[in-house]
């Protein structure tokens, strides 16, 4: 129950922040909801068996496979992080905000060429 | 030897731009030859092909899809084969003269009509329905750079492309269709499986779908509004493509597959009576223009026309002269186009208003356009005179129905006679009457290729008996009977020579009385395919972007909001319904878990709420934190590590950028914070009671009991988590840094090559000002900090190092390893500042990841090469007695790009903003570039908004 409700509060989070305006606290949304994923992961192998996994250690050894699996999340949604936050960072240079929901209101090229050539 | 000859001209094309660069514009001579050489190779080795031996060559290309590059010559595939590579020689070697010498345009013209006739040759010598589709896609493409050319004619080039890019859908939807019906995508077997398609239900829609391909590309009623449209490109390229080839596309798919077709109504009806209206249409058009490039625009589409009848006539007889008239049509079009380029070129206009009496300084260009003017018009001896005739003919004799061969046979002498009047129109207004410009002489380089065009069409016709076996054996090709036909010039006196006399009385009156013609030309206006198309297309551009809006990238809420809601109300839905006693005991907890869940609701609950960043980031690392000590608890340390590391470097990452962004963040709306809260607890007690539901209710996994067991016996480490990563599941890791080295690249690539560049190069090139602003950014200006850098840095390297090599058997590993190095380069980033890392030779970011990625896969194709098997890792004995599992060098590939993961970060995000650089006296980096450093002009506070970022 322990692990359900940790995974649950971290979706809740997550999702709080990413439904919020500005790239920055999305991408805030993004590693809680990159929580949500490893700890959910790690809870599919089971927690009620807790001993290290590693040979010749004592007690009921946790499911190895989940873990290998959540230590790669990890390192990915660092990643991810790290891309989002230069997403906002490259906004705040062109656009001078990094509120995605204030910015363009552009029409693109083509659709002006057609305009013009309907003329 | 078909693949070799359509690989010479692709090759020529790549080679192009090098020719150019060598040899400036008469390069297009070189190319010339080389197209001439390839056509007069396959013209020779194609001698069997008259005999109805087709030539075939095929290689395999995507085997497990059936795919094979197969190219098969006919006597259709040789005809048009020698049209492209002919008329594509010529005006290679018109363009090196039509483009003036250092003109920057012409290599990329030359490249893109070289590639261009590769395309086409692959599509008149494919043998492969779906590879016929390629290639013409691929002269859609070419055409539209063509004609796009510097962007002077972006809008005729819009609409030509999005013209016949429909038809090469509806050509893919046909060739799709033909290959389910039939079970084969090859052209030979489809085209003989005739009988198999008389009987399926969609015969009618492939008809259609072709139809539409060959009316789109080949220009005919009501889509030739794109030809005229993409008169802007230069003469070259209108030669080329407008007149002689591209344009062909359609007459050649048509021809192609007859044999299917013929005999069908809905083939015939269409073709015949579309196509000699289109005829007529364009003939009347081209005899009001003024513009000498639209005329001949008009013109080709009114002999298209004319094709596109005579194959939906479809006798032996009618493709025989179909064949004729493409030659004689790609020989005269050609000329006059090239003829017309020397008038522009030596006038500065092409408007028949402003021009005449050119013959008495052009008299070459005169003597060309003159002969290719009376082919056009159909008078003897010239070839275009033999391939009206037979056309005629063809009408006449067609007897089954009768009443259609005789409305044709009206409608071709309706828009022969406007051919005649706009021949005579174009010759007599640019050539003859007084001259009203001051032209240049052309030097006879310029004039040469349409001499020998023109001349090609007379002396053709005066032996054109030498054409019997060609267009007979296309006939043949074709409709399975040869045409047995006799060209000659003199047939006696039948119908069609009674039909060009009239031609000639009524044409000629015309002529005579042109000037009232172009009065009462003018009263009358036709439809303006242009505006439908213009309308149509913002139509269809509006209603993407009403679709669009749902799932615009600048609102993301707006789309997260369906895709989170379908996740609730299918999980909602699902969990109710469950029984889940049936499911085994729920997972058991400790006390312990209790503190975990308390902190981590208290740290979320902050950052949720938090309003400035700095709040924000506190309360981040302390969740992650958090989480890092419930996996401590669930018994996994090397999580517990990693995610202690990423926190860290997040967090240090968050720090770094966040000092470009604001203080606060924007707040919403009360209704927003009302859906998103809503929203967001019930995804939570979604996932909450999924994992609930799901998770924990059974013992260890059967793999992961596997592993367990066998992990030390097959990989020699005991930490199983590594040997998971590193040797059971090595390939799952590979794809994973691959990730992480994606995005590492994208960041370098979105900081480093955006327009909007903050940072100034490494080589000291930018302005001075530039470089003194960023000097030392991104320094925490501390004696204790340096210091502890110096002692802790090299410490923190061994010890990740350690950390790495003894990953295979405890905590450790290329993941942490490489996240304890980078924390030691954000410490090094952090007490010496961005300049540092910025001017340092070996932190980069591609030499880390990419030199990662390349040692993961080095060691992947070494367990190729020794075992067989990618990734397969051994025991590795070295000296002393020592053994290293081979795994080992995949972590240090991991390693790497991690490191470089961390690097690609400070250098390309760490340059922070303007603020003031801390004192050189205290830093030492005065001594580095003592005397630069002046006070900045523009100072601003560290957490402001970044007023000036550039100069």
């Amino acid at each position: 129950m322990t692990a359900a409700i940790i995974v649950g509060m971290l979706a809740a989070g997550g999702t709080y922040l990413i439904l919020q305006r500005g790239i920055v606290r999305m991408a805030l949304g993004f590693v809680l909801l990159g929580h949500a994923a490893t700890t959910l992961l790690v809870a599919s192998g089971g927690v009620a068996r807790r001993a290290v996994p590693f040979i010749g250690a004592e007690g009921d050894l946790a499911d190895p496979l989940p873990q290998a699996f959540a230590l790669t999340a990890i390192v990915i949604s660092f990643g991810i992080t790290a891309f989002l936050l230069t997403l906002a960072f490259h906004g705040r240079d062109v656009l001078g905000h990094d509120d995605v929901e204030a910015s363009v209101d552009e029409v693109p090229p083509i659709d002006r060429d057609a305009q013009e050539g309907g003329r | 030897m078909l693949t070799v000859a359509v690989a010479v001209v692709f090759g020529l094309a790549s080679a192009t731009p090098l020719l150019v660069r060598a040899f400036g514009r008469n390069a297009g001579y070189l190319g010339a030859a080389v197209l001439a050489g390839t056509g007069g190779w396959l013209a020779v080795a194609g001698g069997p092909v008259l005999a109805g031996e087709a030539v075939v060559s095929r290689f395999d290309w995507v085997a497990a899809a059936g795919l094979s590059v197969a190219l098969r010559m006919d006597a259709l595939g040789l005809l048009f084969a020698l049209i492209v590579l002919g008329i594509g020689a010529i005006v290679l070697a018109y363009a090196a003269r039509y483009f003036a010498a250092g003109d920057v345009r012409i290599g990329r013209y030359l490249t893109l009509l070289t590639a261009f006739a590769g395309a086409m040759l692959g599509l008149v010598l494919a043998d492969d329905v779906l590879l016929l589709f390629v290639f013409w896609e691929l002269t859609s493409v070419t055409s539209f750079f063509l004609i796009g050319g510097l962007g002077e004619g972006r809008q005729g080039a819009l609409r030509a492309f999005l013209t016949t890019a429909l038809g090469g859908l509806a050509l893919l939807g046909a060739a799709v269709l033909l290959s389910v019906v039939t079970g084969t995508s090859s052209l030979t077997e489809i085209l003989s499986s005739a009988p198999a398609l008389a009987d399926a239900g969609v015969t009618p829609v492939i008809i259609v779908l072709l139809l539409l391909a060959a009316g789109t590309k080949s220009a005919q009623l009501p889509f030739h509004f794109w030809l005229p449209g993409a008169m802007v490109a230069p003469t070259p390229v209108s030669t080329y493509l407008h007149a002689a080839t591209m344009v062909k596309a359609g007459i050649y798919l048509l021809l192609r597959f007859t044999p299917l077709f013929a005999g069908n109504a809905g083939w015939q009806l269409p073709l015949v009576l579309g196509g000699l209206a289109t005829a007529v249409f364009g003939a009347v058009v081209a005899l009001r223009r003024t513009d000498l490039k639209a005329l001949l625009a008009y013109s080709t589409v009114s002999q298209l026309g004319l094709l596109v009848g005579l194959i939906g006539i479809g006798t032996p007889l009618a493709i025989a002269a179909a064949a004729l008239h493409t030659l004689a049509h790609a020989l005269f079009k050609a000329t006059l186009f090239m003829t017309v380029g020397i008038v522009d070129h030596e006038t500065g206009t092409r408007d028949l208003r402003e021009l005449g009496g050119l013959r008495r300084t052009l008299p070459t260009t005169a003597l060309a356009a003159g002969l290719a003017a009376l082919s056009m018009s159909g008078l003897p001896p010239l070839l275009g005179f033999v391939s009206k005739e037979e056309a005629f003919a063809s009408f006449v004799e067609l007897g089954d129905p009768a009443w259609l061969g005789a409305t044709a046979g009206l409608l071709a002498v309706l828009a022969s006679i406007g051919t005649f009047a706009y021949s005579a129109r174009f010759y007599l207004r640019t050539f003859e009457g007084p001259e009203r410009t001051h032209p240049h002489a052309a030097p006879i380089g310029f004039v040469a290729p349409a001499l020998v065009t023109a001349a090609a069409g007379l002396g053709l016709g005066l032996v054109v008996p030498r054409l019997d076996a060609l267009v007979n054996a296309v006939s043949r090709d074709v409709t399975g009977t040869s045409a047995d036909l006799h060209l000659a010039l003199w047939h006696g006196l039948e119908l069609p020579l009674v039909m060009s006399f009239v031609v000639v009385a009524v044409g000629g009156t015309l002529v005579s009385l042109r000037e009232r013609v172009e009065r009462g030309q003018a009263l009358f206006r036709g439809p303006s395919g242009e505006r439908a198309f213009d309308r149509t297309y913002a139509a269809v551009l509006a209603f993407g972007a009403r679709i669009g809006r749902s799932a615009s990238s600048d609102a993301p809420p707006a789309y997260l909001l369906p895709v989170v809601a379908v996740v609730l109300v299918v999980g909602v839905g699902l969990t109710s319904r469950l029984d889940l006693g049936a499911l085994g005991d729920p997972a058991p907890w400790l006390a312990s878990d209790w503190a975990v869940v308390v902190l981590l609701a208290a740290c979320i609950a902050g950052v949720v709420q938090a309003r400035s960043r700095l709040a924000a980031v506190a309360t981040l690392g302390l969740t992650g934190f958090t989480v890092a000590g419930w996996f401590v608890l669930l018994g996994a340390p090397d999580l517990a590590l990693t995610q202690l590391l990423v926190e860290t470097l997040t967090m240090a990452l968050v720090v770094v950028v966040f000092r470009r962004l604001p203080t606060s963040f924007a707040r919403g709306g009360r209704p927003r914070k009302v859906t998103a809260g809503v929203i967001a607890v019930g995804v939570g007690t979604v996932a909450g009671l999924a994992t609930y539901a799901f998770t924990g209710r059974r013992g260890i996994s059967e793999v992961g009991q596997r592993f367990l067991n066998e992990g030390e016996g097959l990989t020699g480490g005991s930490n199983v988590v590594n040997t998971i990563l590193v040797d059971f599941r090595a390939l799952d890791t590979l794809g994973e840094i691959t990730v992480v080295v994606a995005a590492a690249t994208a960041i370098v690539a979105l900081v480093r090559f955006s327009e909007e560049r903050a940072v100034p190069p490494p080589d000291g090139s930018a302005d001075v000002d530039g470089i003194e602003r960023w000097d030392g950014i991104g320094m925490i200006d501390s004696p204790i900090l340096r210091t502890a850098n110096l002692f802790l840095a090299p410490l923190m390297i061994v010890v990740s190092l350690w950390l790495l090599v003894r990953g295979h058997d405890a905590v450790g590993g290329g993941f942490i390893g490489g996240l304890t190095a980078g924390a030691t380069v954000v410490l090094l980033y952090f007490s010496r500042g961005h300049q540092r890392i910025w001017q340092s030779r070996w932190l980069r970011a591609l030499l880390f990841t990419g030199g990662g990625l390349l040692i993961a896969l080095a060691y992947g194709l070494g367990g190729l090469v020794l075992t067989g098997t990618f990734l397969d890792g051994a025991k590795l004995v070295l000296p002393f007695g020592l053994e290293v599992a081979g795994s080992l060098m995949f972590d240090i590939g991991v390693y790497g790009v991690v490191i470089g993961m961390v690097v690609a970060i400070l250098r390309h995000l760490g340059q922070g903003i303007v603020e003031e650089p801390p004192n050189p006296e205290r830093t030492g980096l005065g001594a580095r570039r003592d005397g630069e450093i002046v006070a900045p002009q523009a100072v601003t506070t560290p957490s402001g908004p970044a007023t000036e970022l550039r100069p």
